[in-house]
């Protein structure tokens, strides 16, 4: 795939740590769900060739062994265990859990439109663009004004819905400075489709010239 | 009797009446079903029409076919349309037409419940395709989140006819959820026993209870979103006490079964086509009940995997997800039990075996990706977009509209009593299937490349626009596809020559039956001895015909039927089902009155349709019954059966038990609802908490004890011969004290003060609903014992009250007590 | 009606207890918890044992539905429900063993 606009919201072409697990994640799924799609279909294919087969009470119970408690019932267990297993350790290495290095932002959905503040610069306040600073983990804390929106900047990260009178925390992460698109994902009403935003990595220096209060 | 005058014997008390004035009266299974899958199939082709404008939307970039103000109707509509008046009423309406005759018997339960159930949906989906003609349909999508669903974001009266409309539709599916419980459990041909019980009753069986058990929090969730819009009680309001995420809470506990409910009919035609296309029986029977129920069970604990993102701590989400995977397990049971059963027999690709093809070939690719939106990390990437758009579709349309043309081609002798003669069918599967994939397979992709759902247009150099334009086409294939089906079911209506019995050569006893089938259903009922009655005697549909079995011969002009043991199938009694009435259709116009005064803010019309719906009420179960004693009679084969009029516990009772456990899941999500909001909400406490003072408290348990006390003392007093004025007068005096501990409540809140206080407003609204209720059939039965309805043997109606006045009692105790809980601790 | 409930309750009670402990989890995350003086750990410690005593109950149901007395006199519904109750005890493990391995509150 080419690289350009096409990709910007794309959960396969990850910039950051969060979203790059996830996309790992999806890969290791599509292969396994591949596998097992194929398997199915095999089997079904077999299930229409011809010849006499065996009948009675005992053959039924052998193919009940087979068909159910082995493939319904014990391979079915054991994949999901392990996938389930290994969701939660996915999930658990994304949640915002506290750190010195951690820089927070509050990300205010309204209809329609992102207002972001810091609290790293107080008072200051940006329209539609997010400012971070690039290679460090973000909190963004997420709320809204008046309906539920939902923050969402795919290759920074999964989504969080922003929901009256609670606040949520999205960790994001991004890997080099530069603009990532970001879109509101949960319907809101006439101006859906438009309600965007954009994050934008700074390097240090960019960063800190952001701080101090200057447009870069 | 010949065979023969027993058919035309039978059809003169059976039938409905002829002409268009018997299809408003009727009663009748067979045409209750047949109109089901009419009007079904008459909303599915709009909601298909309205894919169709979706599709042309999304085409091209930039499409300035709709603005948004249309394009969030019409996908609001499609979903809407696609979830209740199509998926769920069709597959009512085969069960209620194949059910009986599987079963071997005559009905359904309650077969005006059925018409009435029919008149409610037909009322209710009207309103909902008016609204969508006149240009305010609901906007807020499907799953009419608050407060984009509330008065905030839709001031208009576009979300009052969704909540509204719906609510109206769900009667029809309670009602009929109702009916098929009954009728499972008790309306078998003797002999049936749970384990002889054919597949597809089982899986109704279970899919009856979910609907029992799923729709009551969606329409608590439905009735308190109607009152924030109608009177500003602020349940989803957060300045005031309200969560929006409550809302989200209720209308998933709902819709994740409702996924299941819809699937589970579809896997049922699977369990029962399959086999007999691979000419054996099905493998596994007793581990498909198992998967079955606990399917049915696990769907209920898996609705927080639609919060995910609401940001919810990730224990409480990895408890969702693990339970999420774990309900693949018994799907993935049922899946490898059909394909032994396919290996077990030899297949033949007729038309039911392709569509049933085409069902693993689409379900099990969205069973797949149903795993993966199951794991958190990537359900918060996904979620939201069309990869979740793909996954719903491969799930409901592999899962629920490829079983059901398959069940359609299986069971199409039955409906027109012909067979198929054209290859129609088989160009328009072609067309349907690949059409299918072609619209959602790569729309997944689009998905994972940020394409979110509800976005009315494509934007140019997205990177979708390739995808959606295949998707398009592949959606207008599919388009043509289900027209050719819906032409050759019409030729097939007209032409094509009359179908022998048994065509399929299949086991089960619907086959018994002629084809169309007829009024009566079973010509007499047959004494069963396996699962599959027509392997062991292929003579059985003969000797049915010749009146062989159980009530072969009609007599007095009655609607005779047997009920049967629930665990072991024996006959218990005789039941005479009611003749073809105008009561439902009119029952049913008259509660369109209540929900058409609540949308068009006529209030005076709610405690004007609520009177009429009393009377009507009255009517309906005064038909019921008999005047005096009567001699148990012989049903056929030497046996001789009481009436059920004469059971301490008739079929009414068990309708109402099952209704009862509808009302008391309602009555626990409204606590869920409650402690809910004390656990979270982010304004509580209350400026004040609700006082239980000592009027309410004494009025409460006062009351309590004279209406359990009263009505106890009642049957009683019936049992022994003896008058049971005292007892009904206690109950009578019990249920208006509690109806009075209510009232307290209401006087000393405001009910839109604060989320509490309208809680606690709704709470006694529903102890006085229950109240009013118990106090209307009190007084029936006073009537009844003057008139001479009751006696030592013919109690059951006293027992049906008994359930009713005691179920307002503990939920006066239980509701009233949670009231003031809060306040008694403070 | 028995053999009803010989079928359903295993897995009802499971539904009952995985909305307890999803409950107690609630109340455990909001303000109630440190009001009422308690910490992370204990509710961890709580959530442990409202784990353990689910599948107390599922232990007995197996138990229950297996012994001579309780059970079904058809065989058809004995096997289905043992096999239930079995089901019940295996979801009740798996559904809650994230009160052990994840993150209580964030």
């Amino acid at each position: 795939m080419l690289a350009g606009c096409t990709e910007s919201l794309s959960i396969v072409h990850p910039a950051g740590s969060a979203a790059e697990v996830i996309a790992t994640l999806w890969w290791v799924m599509l292969i396994g769900a591949t596998a097992i799609f194929l398997l199915v279909t095999v089997l079904l294919v077999l299930s229409f060739r011809r010849g006499e087969q065996p009948s009675g009470p005992e053959a039924d119970a052998r193919r009940e062994r087979i068909w159910i408690q082995g493939f319904g019932l014990a391979f079915s267990l054991i994949v999901l265990a392990a996938l389930t297993g290994y969701g939660l350790y996915v999930g658990e290495r994304l949640l915002p859990r506290p750190g010195p290095d951690v820089v927070t932002v509050r990300a205010e959905g309204a209809r329609w439109q992102w207002r972001f503040t810091y609290d790293d610069a107080p008072g200051r306040t940006t329209l539609g663009v997010l400012h971070i600073p690039a290679r460090r983990q973000v909190d963004v804390q997420i709320t809204t004004v008046d309906v539920i929106h939902s923050f969402w900047a795919p290759r920074l990260g999964g989504k969080l819905d922003a929901i009256p009178g609670h606040v949520n925390v999205l960790r994001i992460e991004a890997d080099t400075p530069g603009d990532y698109a970001g879109v509101s994902a949960e319907f809101n009403g006439r101006g859906y489709t438009g309600h965007r935003f954009i994050v934008r990595a700074h390097d240090d220096a960019g960063w800190d010239a952001f701080l101090r209060g200057e447009t870069p | 009797m010949n065979a023969l005058r027993r058919h035309r014997e039978l059809e003169r008390i059976w039938s409905s009446r002829p002409g268009w004035r018997g299809k408003l009266t009727t009663v009748n299974n067979n045409d209750i079903g047949l109109m089901f899958m009419f009007v079904a199939t008459a909303y599915f082709v709009i909601g298909g029409i309205l894919a169709m404008l979706i599709r042309s939307q999304l085409a091209s970039p930039h499409s300035a076919f709709m603005g948004p103000d249309v394009y969030n109707q019409v996908f609001t509509m499609h979903g809407t349309i696609m979830m209740f008046l199509f998926a769920i009423p069709l597959f009512e309406g085969l069960t209620m037409h194949v059910l009986p005759r599987m079963l071997g018997t005559r009905d359904m339960a309650f077969p005006r419940l059925s018409a009435f159930g029919l008149w409610c949906y037909v009322f209710g989906g009207s309103i909902l395709i008016f609204a969508l003609l006149a240009g305010v349909a609901p906007d807020s999508g499907w799953f009419m989140y608050p407060p984009l669903a509330s008065t905030l974001g839709s001031p208009g009266v576009n979300a009052d006819f969704w909540l509204i409309g719906i609510t109206f539709v769900e009667i029809s599916a309670i009602s009929a959820a109702v009916e098929i419980v009954t009728t499972v459990l008790l309306y078998r041909a003797p002999g049936m026993s749970l384990e002889k019980l054919p597949i597809f009753a089982w899986y109704m069986l279970v899919v009856a209870v979910m609907i029992l058990t799923a729709f009551p929090p969606l329409i608590l969730g439905s009735i308190l979103l109607e009152l924030e819009r109608a009177f500003g009680m602020p349940f989803f309001q957060v300045a005031q006490g309200g969560d929006s995420l409550l809302w989200q809470h209720l209308f998933w506990i709902f819709a994740h079964p409702e996924v299941y409910i819809i699937f589970l009919p579809g896997a049922a035609v699977i369990s029962t086509v399959l086999p007999v296309m691979a000419r054996t029986t099905l493998l596994g029977y007793r581990w498909i009940v198992v998967a079955t129920v606990a399917l049915g069970i696990l769907s209920f604990g898996l609705w927080v995997h639609h919060m995910f993102t609401t940001g919810l701590p990730h224990m409480g989400l990895a408890f969702f997800s693990a339970a999420s995977t774990l309900v693949a397990v018994p799907t993935g049971i049922q899946i490898f039990a059909w394909i032994g059963t396919l290996w077990k027999g030899r297949p033949e690709m007729h038309l039911p075996m392709l569509w049933i093809v085409a069902f693993f070939a689409t379900f099990v690719l969205g069973g797949l990706t149903g795993v993966m939106v199951a794991i958190v990390p990537f359900n918060w990437q996904t979620h939201d977009t069309y990869f979740i758009v793909a996954h719903f579709h491969y799930v409901l349309v592999g899962g629920f509209v490829f079983p059901m043309l398959a069940g359609l081609y299986y069971w199409l002798p039955h409906f027109t009593g012909r067979k198929r003669y054209f290859k129609t069918g088989e160009t328009a599967f072609w067309l349907v299937v690949l059409g299918f994939h072609g619209t959602f397979l790569l729309l997944h992709w689009a998905g994972l490349l940020g394409m979110r759902r509800r976005i009315d247009t494509v934007e140019a150099g997205s990177g979708w626009e390739l995808i959606n334009l295949l998707a398009s086409i592949g959606g207008f294939a599919m388009a043509i596809g289900f027209a050719l089906v819906l032409l050759d079911v019409a030729v097939n209506v007209a032409v094509s020559t009359r179908s022998r019995r048994n065509p399929w050569r299949a086991g089960t006893l619907e086959w018994a039956a002629l084809s169309p089938s007829p009024s009566y259903n079973m010509a007499s009922l047959p004494e069963i001895r396996s699962r599959y009655p027509l392997y062991d005697d292929p003579e059985l549909p003969a000797r049915i015909a010749r009146g062989e079995g159980y009530l072969g011969e009609p007599r007095d002009g009655l609607r005779e039927n047997l009920a049967v043991d629930i665990s072991s199938g024996r006959p218990r009694c005789l039941v005479i089902f009611p003749t073809n009435s105008v009561l439902p259709i009119i029952m049913a116009a008259v509660t369109g009155g209540l929900f058409v005064g609540m949308l068009i803010k006529a209030y005076w019309l709610v405690p004007v349709s609520l009177v009429g719906m009393a009377v009507i009420a009255t009517w309906w179960a005064w038909t019921l019954g008999s005047g005096e004693d009567q001699d148990p009679r012989p049903v056929g084969n030497g046996l001789v059966l009481p009436l059920a009029s004469e059971l301490k516990r008739p079929p009414g009772w068990w309708g109402s038990l099952f209704l009862l456990l509808a009302d008391v899941v309602f009555m626990g999500s409204l606590l869920f609802g409650y402690a809910f909001l004390w656990t979270v909400a982010p304004n509580w406490p209350p400026p004040a908490y609700l006082k239980p003072g000592l009027l309410g408290p004494v009025l409460v348990l006062g009351g309590a004890a004279l209406s359990f006390g009263g009505i106890r003392l009642a049957q009683r007093a019936l049992r022994h011969d003896e008058k049971p004025w005292p007892g009904l007068l206690l109950n009578f005096a019990g249920l208006v004290s509690l109806g009075g501990a209510a009232g307290t409540v209401l006087a000393r809140t405001v009910h839109d003060a604060h989320a509490f206080d309208a809680t606690l407003w709704v709470i006694a609204g529903y102890v006085i609903f229950h109240v009013i209720v118990a106090v209307l059939m009190t007084m029936f039965l006073t009537l009844r014992a003057v008139a001479g309805y009751l006696s030592s043997r013919r109690i059951g109606e006293a027992n049906i009250v008994g359930l009713w006045s005691d179920y307002a009692a503990v939920v006066a105790l239980l509701g009233l007590g949670a009231a003031w809980l809060p306040g008694a601790f403070t | 009606m028995s053999d009803i409930l010989r079928i359903s309750l295993p897995l009802t009670v499971w539904l009952a207890s995985f909305s307890a402990v999803y409950g107690l989890q609630g109340v455990a995350c909001s303000q109630h918890w440190a009001a009422a003086g308690l910490d992370v750990a204990t509710a961890r410690v709580v959530l442990t044992a409202a784990w353990i005593a689910a599948l107390a109950v599922q232990v007995a149901f197996v138990f229950v539905l297996g012994s001579p007395r309780f059970a079904s006199r058809s065989l058809f519904v004995r096997t289905v429900s043992r096999i239930l109750a079995a089901a019940g005890l295996v979801t009740t493990l798996w559904t809650l063993f994230p009160v052990v391995t994840t993150s209580v509150c964030i």
